[in-house]
């Protein structure tokens, strides 16, 4: 009888999970799927007919020096992006909690570059990166902004960030004002009464108690980063040449641009997911363990 | 009440889904698919869409509905190669002519030569769209270009004759600086534009002196040190071009340009448009770069853009050659060529061409022109990147030589 109430349990969720899953399945799934079967094939995206050509996509990429470089690229902005977007995110959330009004106001504004397309975000800060800061420096002589900003690839790499930033920071700080309220008062007021000034409070009772939000957080931002796109594609379009292209661009010039190799970038793809998954899997099974120790 | 929401809710969400179904009525409406790259002149296509609905009701009694379908240029050619990969590929098409071969070997493309519109076409012209003496689809755009300039800026700093050979066009940058006018505007932002100094450059001197480079190339057997001597002529335009050209995009590029920020621009007389918008009054001129001081190189850009092509299994193939030929129709064609401002390219275009154009046509007419070089559509991104990294100064000329080398190999090699 109770065995019959599980399988049945089991069924309904089955039947509820059934819309979602389907859809899962029909756009996520079998693409992700076909995709390995296209990346060992020399498909050129028009033609009805292709090869079959086994690993040497794989192996061509052994060779591929605009590749490398992207790839060289993305982990220097994953790195950087990671550890800014987080930061910046926890000290905001940590400010606004802190304030008593005007909360819900600051909260809106720092959350709002989450709401625009980061494609229209890119445009603006082109704009703002290639007219406003060239008026402030012509005009005002703040000539430290007198830079490439979008050109010289030593500039951009900070333009890229930025903007970044700026996109992502609002929707970690969400995250992470969650978790701050979820720490219990009574332990802080515990921690102010034992003697901790505000900056202990927040290192030995609020932090190890907001773990869980950060491993979503760096979960997230390095997920994201490894796939940076609309950004870069705006404000310099991978250039000048190749110097700020990230793998996600390498990949979509391959198949859409130049040689059309849908095989080959295909092939790349699995390579950028492989990365991104062990990079990850290695990131959660940390910070988890952390959580655990606590 | 809720009920009747929910109904109501349903009824909305199911309209736009019955509005889909084919809502043909007696079966005998012929329906015509026709994709094309260009929105910005949906209005015209779209009027000569309907004068062609009703030129075949009334010569041939064939009920038509044309569907046109405009996808933005960036996401045209995804959208087509989709599309032809499936069961709904359209009946009619355009394409870059400089991707005629590719589709043919993919078998998309109707061999028209025996088309009456075949006959029309301006001998230059037709080489641009045939492949092995077949002619494969309707030129609609074509361009002669090569540099743009300000022709109020010339005379003003007193030059007379336009650019034979390198030496000259150095005298007229000092003649231009002398005046303070920038003589060159760089806008290298989209790396397409810097292309273009390789388009002119390596056009002039594989026609004039490296001949053969291209097939050479193509082989495998040649070098891009054969044609190392198109720097010449791309440092003196670096050297002496508006400042901040990674920031400018090539819109800005030409609205800078009208508003007379630089008396030159290497780019197409596709930028026309942006241009007489931001000045009407633009005193536009047309000349053709020099790469050295053989005026044997010294020539001008012919090429056919975008190019109408009719698909060899298209259910209605009859009528879609049909409406192939009356793009190029005795009655109607020049209109529209005019309308949309293209340059006249067969011999049913009676219509006076802008000044800037016939400028450009000079050339042509006097044998100074060469066929737009078609490299693999790698090779030219790749020359476009290297050059906005040459600017830059992170890349030598060393390291563009052995670099292009490189890619075209790889290039060759798929």
């Amino acid at each position: 009888m109770n065995r019959e109430m599980q399988r049945k349990a089991n069924l309904m969720l089955l039947l509820f999970c059934l819309p979602a899953l389907t859809v899962y399945i029909i756009f996520k799934l079998f693409p992700a799927i076909s995709g390995f079967y296209y990346s060992l094939t020399n498909w050129n995206g028009l033609n009805p007919t292709f090869d079959f050509v086994g690993f040497a996509n794989y192996q061509k990429m052994a060779s591929d020096s605009d590749f490398w470089r992207s790839l060289g690229f993305t982990a220097k902005y994953v790195a950087a992006f990671v550890v800014m977007a987080n930061v910046m995110a926890l000290i905001l959330a940590v400010a606004i909690e802190s304030r008593r009004h005007l909360r819900g106001a600051l909260r809106t504004i720092f959350y709002m570059p989450n709401m625009i397309s980061m494609v229209i975000g890119g445009y603006m800060w082109m704009f703002i990166f290639t007219k406003v800061v060239y008026y402030l420096a012509d005009n005002w002589h703040w000539t430290f902004l007198d830079h490439s900003w979008t050109g010289d690839p030593n500039y951009s790499f900070w333009s890229i960030l930025i903007v970044s930033c700026w996109g992502a920071v609002g929707y970690l700080m969400i995250i992470y004002i969650a978790g701050l309220q979820g720490v219990p008062s009574d332990l802080k007021e515990a921690s102010k009464l034992d003697g901790c000034n505000s900056f202990q409070t927040f290192w030995y009772v609020v932090r190890p108690l907001i773990r869980p939000a950060a491993t979503i957080c760096v979960f997230w931002t390095l997920n994201s980063g490894f796939q940076v796109f609309d950004v870069i594609y705006t404000l310099t379009g991978g250039g000048p040449g190749t110097a700020t292209q990230s793998v996600a661009i390498n990949i979509y010039e391959e198949a859409f641009k130049g040689n059309t190799r849908f095989g080959y970038s295909t092939a790349k793809s699995m390579v950028l997911f492989l990365i991104v998954l062990l990079v990850t899997l290695v990131q959660l099974s940390i910070m988890q363990k952390q959580e655990e120790d606590l | 009440m809720k009920k009747s929401f929910a109904m109501l809710a349903t009824l909305v969400l199911l309209a736009p889904l019955t509005a889909c179904t084919n809502t043909q009525s007696g079966g005998e409406t012929k329906e015509l698919n026709i994709m094309m790259s260009f929105p910005q002149y949906m209005e015209q296509w779209e009027a000569y869409c309907h004068k062609f609905e009703d030129k075949m009701l009334k010569d041939e009694n064939i009920k038509v509905k044309v569907n046109l379908e405009m996808p933005t240029s960036d996401q045209y050619e995804t959208v087509l190669k989709a599309r032809l990969q499936n069961t709904d590929a359209p009946d009619l098409y355009t394409l870059h002519s400089n991707n005629i071969a590719e589709y043919n070997t993919a078998g998309y493309l109707t061999d028209l030569t025996s088309q009456p519109l075949a006959a029309k076409i301006y001998d230059d012209v037709k080489a641009m769209v045939s492949l092995d003496g077949k002619v494969l689809g309707v030129p609609l755009e074509s361009q002669a270009w090569s540099v743009l300039y300000n022709k109020d800026m010339f005379k003003d700093a007193g030059i007379t004759a336009l650019p034979k050979t390198l030496t000259d066009l150095r005298n007229i940058v000092t003649a231009l600086e002398a005046k303070s006018y920038t003589p060159f505007m760089l806008a290298f932002h989209d790396s397409w534009v810097p292309q273009l100094m390789t388009a002119v450059t390596l056009g002039g001197l594989v026609s004039g002196k490296v001949t053969g480079w291209v097939e050479r190339m193509n082989a495998g057997t040649g070098s891009y040190n054969e044609v190392s001597a198109i720097f010449d002529a791309i440092d003196l335009i670096m050297a002496h071009g508006t400042d901040r050209a990674m920031e400018e995009g090539a819109e800005a590029g030409s609205a800078d340009f009208a508003n007379g920020k630089a008396a030159m621009y290497v780019n197409g007389t596709w930028s026309a448009g942006t241009i007489f918008e931001t000045k009407p009054n633009f005193n536009l001129g047309v000349l053709a770069m020099p790469v050295n001081d053989d005026e044997n190189c010294t020539r001008i850009n012919l090429s056919v853009s975008t190019t109408l092509a009719v698909h060899p299994n298209s259910k209605n193939k009859d009528l879609a050659l049909k409406f192939a030929n009356y793009v190029l129709d005795d009655n109607d064609s020049s209109s529209l060529f005019e309308a949309c401002k293209f340059n006249p390219i067969a011999t049913c275009h009676h219509y006076e061409a802008a000044a800037y154009v016939s400028e450009a046509m000079e050339y042509v007419e006097k044998g100074r022109s060469y066929k737009d070089l078609v490299l693999p559509s790698a090779v030219t991104d790749k020359q476009g990147k290297l050059l906005q990294e040459y600017y830059q100064k992170t890349v030598t000329k060393e390291q563009f030589i052995t670099t292009m080398d490189a890619t075209y190999k790889d290039a060759i090699a798929k």
